[in-house]
């Protein structure tokens, strides 16, 4: 594990699959910036007598209970579902950053007292932080949004811990520090490149995990508010209503089972591009 | 020794997990408005008159200065006094306890039941050859992805839809350790653990057989199961055990939802009904039970790996991959 | 997994070995289940126990004396009776109490008891258990809030003799015989209240046909018959004792998972079932559908005439005008209820219903907006009037609202949003919920209020219903504040005339849709599905059901 790996490189150990998700995910960050290009209708216009149509042409995925059309809904849950993914998975590794670089890098009394609180952060399960949060917050995307970053930072902590750790103790940085480097400059040219990038790749993973917990507390009565087209919101309303109409459950599913499965693939293709 | 300094460490860790918990829920809940005397009177929209008040403030101590109600919760705490819920008028340690043992059933035979998918999948997945397994492990691995993000009211909702309104075969509703009961919540929940434990897994198998004790083991002329039984499984095991403690709190996290779909009594649905009583006693008495439990149940995982792992005492025990899976278990 | 493709005989064999090995534990696992739901059609028997599967939310005491809500009626309806009950033309019947008279000044009641009734304690029935009843309700320690409310104007109770008890008032009230139909003030042993808080929230004893005998919070409570039961029940088909041994009332709190139970036979009958169950019940097959709508106010959206914009009653019409709910009430109930165009449900007889003012008219409405001054669009197409938006606030209880409902919110959202009004919708838990209503903060809101009887309208009309009780709990969320409308309200619940009564209410019903303070939607949706069991009837009192005459028919 180097800092002298190029480009191109990198892009290659990508692979089809990895690829494949990348142009993934890419078209969902276009869905989430613009997303009248891939459905121009209004998400929220209702027409009560059209509802519960089977997915059909006019309807690729149907309508639901108010005869809003699923597919132009989905389309435009993007923006909020990606979002809480990654506003979620950013306060965590943000934590994380604060937390497992000063514990990699700082004296071995501040390692001992970050890696206390990383205990006690660990120990509290995410939903019931959600639970609690959403106690004390009320209901909401925000909480739950706080309560799956706290619930992750942990984990991306101690990752980053290990990887400072052994980076800096490497003989590479070693040697850029005998030469006399500044220390900023070190930690810029080979220890930061060679500790975040493994922490992109599992942060990656985090995104899809944190969409589904979001809509487990919609679940729970504790999630989006209404109308938005929130996927785990949209998953959750369509239960009820199960059995006479399946597909209002099956895009927003597919939806966020995708973008999870290609984060998670991409996750894992980052990890071996890291490693290469 | 060393064993001893380690076991001291995770009690002082557990003593800060159940002090830092404590203040934080008591504070937080407390700042968070909403009278508690409303929880105690019959709850959100009582109207309890004015005497009424005053009475349960009084019999509940909330009269006195905010700092003397948290210095009776700590006392209570050392004394494992978790005092009496709000809405049922009952002692917190009581209603817990009543519920505990149901959702460690749960999250118990969940985790079980995991396991055995992930082995025996990830077992099958390393077997199968050529294009065949190509196919095999592209399925196995959009599985898995799949089963790890899917939510469990889905998948819960799904299985009593097909298993239970159509088919029959098993009950919709479950009740402490009825075994017919058990199975679908026990499944719902099981599942998304399996898909992340068999990914793991099955790195695990994949790299132990290209490992070089894998190819020296061949060159003698080993067979392939003895090299799976005998090696493969053992080092693929190791940084599944540490991650089974991980996972437990995500187990906890959905057993909150499958109690509440499966209408089974457990501590989820206790904290779940808690916090929307805003029930201070029972939600600081359950996330701190949770916490307790969650912490011990890692340390049981991080002891068990340390009996097994061969490595020197010294080294940093927790892999790489280890940590990076542990990470991605929300 | 390079080197592996040397496969051998006796690999594959241990392969499969391994194999087996692995799934058997799933396979142990999987098996080690029981089928016995097998459901097969036969004539009603007695004996045998029924369970009930309940989406209400689980009480933190059984006892209706304290607090007082809806979970805690349909429960106790089997262990409690109340003094009288209430036939479906509103007629009130003897129970508890066989017969009575009101004096001249209207101030005082003198009850008749029945004389042959023990609590299942083996406390008797008589005038002093009356007394203790309505003191233990009045006293604050209880913490009652709907029986409380109900005897408010009860200064006390006097034994004449064991049968005789008299009821002093401070006013007249034509409500009282309603009020004490309830099951919230419903009679228990004395020396079950003597017990205190505790015991009785545990256990509360009563005169019922069933005796609650264990409660296994988030699972269950487990009811036994009463063997000693004596009571003669207003409408019950058959005298004495019940027929069923057992009643196992079970909480479950998803619908889904309810109807899923009832389907495959772990359950007899469900309450709060999803509008498709109940389509599908009345379509045909063996689940029986129980309409019984709740008495007392409908289901409406109440408007906050306290403040602006809703203090113009021009911007009230033209939300009503403009909220179109019929399409949506049609297709999420799966045509299962029907449209309410009153403020009291379809169970009082002395409901006024009026449709000519809710029909749909956008037009209408964006010229009344006109009218009103809101002549101003902002850049997202929403009405304004001096720079300020048209925005309606619109909190909903998660707790009180089932999912059919927010869809119809959403859906009256969007309606509303086509003549540019703004309506924000915020889902809250119940405190929160109420937080929003005590701080004012809410333009529409929806609450229905169970009551026996029409004298729910002066609690949620009368101006004295905007004061809040110490919680911040007020019940006149429409803030109408008419001394005219208050008058009459006042006279209603004082006069002894029943044909006045009537008029009274009437003309009060009137005034309230007249004004636009509420667009009435439907009756407060209370459906019981039945499988597998006969004989289940509702109280006309409060809708609950009863399973005195239930027989198991399996």
């Amino acid at each position: 594990m180097t800092a002298t790996t190029t480009r191109p490189a990198r892009l290659r150990a990508l692979g089809v699959t990895g690829a494949f998700a990348l142009v993934f995910i890419l078209l969902m960050v276009v869905a989430a910036v613009w997303p009248t290009l891939f459905a121009p209708g209004d998400p929220d216009a209702i027409d009560p007598r059209a509802a519960f149509t089977a997915p059909g042409l006019a309807h690729w995925f149907g309508t639901d209970e108010s005869g809003r059309d699923v597919f132009t809904r989905v389309v435009h849950g993007t923006r909020q579902s990606l979002g809480i993914g990654a506003a979620a998975t950013a306060i965590g590794v943000g934590l994380a950053l604060v937390i497992g670089l000063l514990a990699g890098l700082g004296p071995r009394r501040l390692d001992a007292a970050l890696s206390r609180v990383i205990e006690v952060l660990f120990a509290l399960p995410s939903l019931v932080l959600a639970l609690l949060l959403v106690a004390v917050m009320g209901k909401g995307v925000t909480p739950t949004l706080i309560a799956v970053g706290l619930a992750t930072a942990p984990g991306y902590a101690r990752i980053l811990r290990s990887q400072v750790r052994s980076v800096a103790g490497s003989a590479y940085v070693e040697a850029a520090r005998l030469e006399g480097q500044p220390a900023l400059l070190v930690f810029g040219r080979h220890v930061a490149p060679n500790t975040l990038w493994p922490l992109v790749a599992i942060a990656t993973l985090g995104v899809g995990q944190a969409i589904v917990w979001v809509s487990a507390l919609s679940f729970l009565g504790l999630g989006a508010l209404p109308p938005s087209p929130e996927w785990g919101a949209m998953v959750n309303g369509g239960r009820v209503y199960l059995v006479r109409a399946w597909w209002l459950t099956l895009a927003p599913g597919l939806a966020i089972t995708l973008t999870a499965a290609a984060l998670t693939v991409l996750g894992r293709r980052l990890g071996r591009v890291a490693a290469a | 020794m060393s064993i001893f300094r380690w076991a001291a460490g995770r009690l002082g860790a557990a003593a800060l997990v159940a002090w830092v918990v404590t203040t934080v829920v008591f504070f937080a809940l407390r700042a968070a408005g909403g009278d508690p005397t409303e929880a105690i009177l019959g709850g959100p929209g009582s109207q309890a008159g004015e005497d009424a008040v005053a009475q349960a403030r009084s019999d509940y101590g909330l009269d006195r200065p905010l700092i003397v109600q948290y210095l009776v919760q700590m006392r209570r705490i050392l004394t494992f006094q978790l005092g009496d819920s709000y809405a049922r008028k009952q002692p917190v340690a009581e209603l817990i306890g009543a519920q505990l043992g149901s959702t460690m059933l749960l999250a118990v035979c969940a985790l079980a039941l995991a396991w055995v998918i992930a082995l025996s999948v990830a077992t099958l997945a390393t077997r199968a050859q050529g294009v065949l397994g190509r196919v095999v492990s592209g399925l196995v691995q959009a599985g898995e992805v799949t089963a790890t993000v899917m939510p469990h009211f889905w998948l819960g909702a799904v299985l009593i839809l097909v298993f239970s309104s159509t088919l029959g075969w098993f009950p919709a509703t479950s009740v402490g350790a009825s075994p017919a009961g058990l199975v679908l919540p026990v499944v719902t929940l099981a599942i998304p653990t399996a898909g992340f434990l068999g990914q793991v897994m099955r790195d695990g198998l994949d790299e132990a057989a290209a490992s070089p004790f894998a190819t020296t083991a061949r060159a003698r002329g080993a067979s392939e199961s003895r090299i799976l039984w005998r090696h493969s499984l053992r080092h693929a095991a190791l940084p599944a055990i540490s991650l089974s403690g991980w996972s437990f709190g995500s187990l906890l996290s959905g057993a909150v939802v499958v109690e509440s779909l499966f209408g089974r009594p457990g501590l989820g649905r206790l904290l779940l009904d808690a916090t929307s009583t805003r029930d201070v006693p029972v939600v600081v008495g359950s996330v701190l039970v949770v916490a307790l439990t969650y912490t011990v149940v890692t340390t049981m995982a991080d002891g068990v790996e340390r009996l097994v792992d061969p490595r020197p005492r010294g080294a940093d025990r927790a892999t790489d991959r280890t940590l990076r899976a542990e990470a991605a278990i929300v | 997994m390079l080197a592996a493709r040397r496969a051998t005989t006796a690999r594959a064999t241990t392969r499969r070995r391994a194999v087996v090995a692995a799934l058997v534990p799933a396979v142990l696992v999987l098996a080690s289940c029981s089928n016995d739901t097998s459901v097969a059609s036969g004539a009603p028997q007695d004996g045998g126990t029924l369970v009930y599967a309940t989406g209400d939310a689980e009480p933190s005491c059984l006892d209706p004396h304290v607090g007082g809500n809806y979970p805690q009626a349909l429960l106790t309806t089997q262990v409690l009776e109340p003094l009288v009950g209430r036939d479906a033309d509103g007629e009130i019947l003897p129970w508890l109490a066989v017969s009575w008279n009101v004096s001249d000044d209207a101030l005082t009641w003198d009850f008749t008891l029945a004389d042959d009734v023990t609590f299942t304690d083996g406390t008797p029935f008589d005038a002093e258990a009356v007394k203790v009843n309505v003191a233990h309700l009045q006293d604050p320690a209880t913490g009652s809030s709907t029986g409380y409310l109900a005897l408010a104007k009860v200064t006390g109770v006097e034994v004449v003799d064991a049968t005789h008890a008299r009821f002093h008032l401070s006013e007249p009230d034509s409500a009282l015989l309603e009020s004490l139909s309830q099951q919230w003030t419903a009679i228990e042993s004395p020396t079950g209240i003597a017990r205190g808080t505790d015991a009785n929230c545990q256990a509360p004893v009563g005169t019922g046909p069933f005796v609650v005998e264990s409660w296994t919070p988030q699972q269950q409570v487990d009811l036994v018959r009463n063997d000693g039961y004596t009571t003669v029940a207003p409408e019950a088909k058959h005298a004495g004792v019940a027929y069923l041994d057992r009643i196992v009332w079970r909480f479950i709190p998803d619908a889904a998972t309810r109807y899923a139970a009832l389907q495959s036979g772990e359950v007899q009958v469900i309450d709060n079932p999803q509008p498709d169950a109940i389509a599908a019940a009345r379509a045909g097959g063996d689940i029986t559908d129980v309409d019984a709508p709740r008495p007392g106010s409908v289901n409406r959206i109440e408007l906050n005439s306290g403040q602006a914009p809703f203090d113009d009653i021009r911007v009230r019409e033209a939300f009503v005008r403009a909220a179109d709910v019929d399409p949506g009430i049609e297709t999420l109930y799966a045509g299962t209820v029907a449209r309410s165009y009153s403020p009291l449900s379809s169970s009082e007889p002395l409901a006024t219903s009026d449709d000519s003012l809710f029909g749909t008219d956008a037009d209408a409405a964006n010229a009344l907006l006109d009218a009103a001054g809101w002549t101003g669009r902002d850049g997202d197409g929403y009405r304004t009037k001096d720079g300020q938006r048209l925005t309606l606030r619109f909190p909903v209880s998660t707790n009180q609202s089932v999912a059919a409902e927010q869809s119809l919110f959403e859906q009256i959202q969007a309606n509303a949003r086509g003549v540019g009004f703004e309506v924000i919708i915020t889902p809250l838990d119940l405190s929160g919920w109420y937080g929003a209503l005590a701080a004012n903060e809410y333009e529409i809101v929806s609450a229905p209020y169970t009551k026996v009887g029409p004298d729910v309208l002066r609690i949620l009309y009368h101006s004295s219903g905007i004061t809040p009780a110490p919680s911040g709990y007020f019940a006149n969320h429409a803030k109408i504040a008419d001394p005219d409308l208050d008058d009459v309200l006042d006279r209603a619940a004082a006069t002894t005339d029943q044909t006045e009564r009537a008029e009274l209410y009437a003309q009060a019903q009137q005034t309230v849709l007249d004004g636009f303070y509420i667009l009435p939607l439907y009756d407060q949706q209370n459906h019981f599905l039945v499988r597998g069991a006969t004989g289940t009837r509702t109280l006309h009192t409060v809708s609950t059901p009863t399973f005195l005459d239930t027989r198991l028919a399996f």
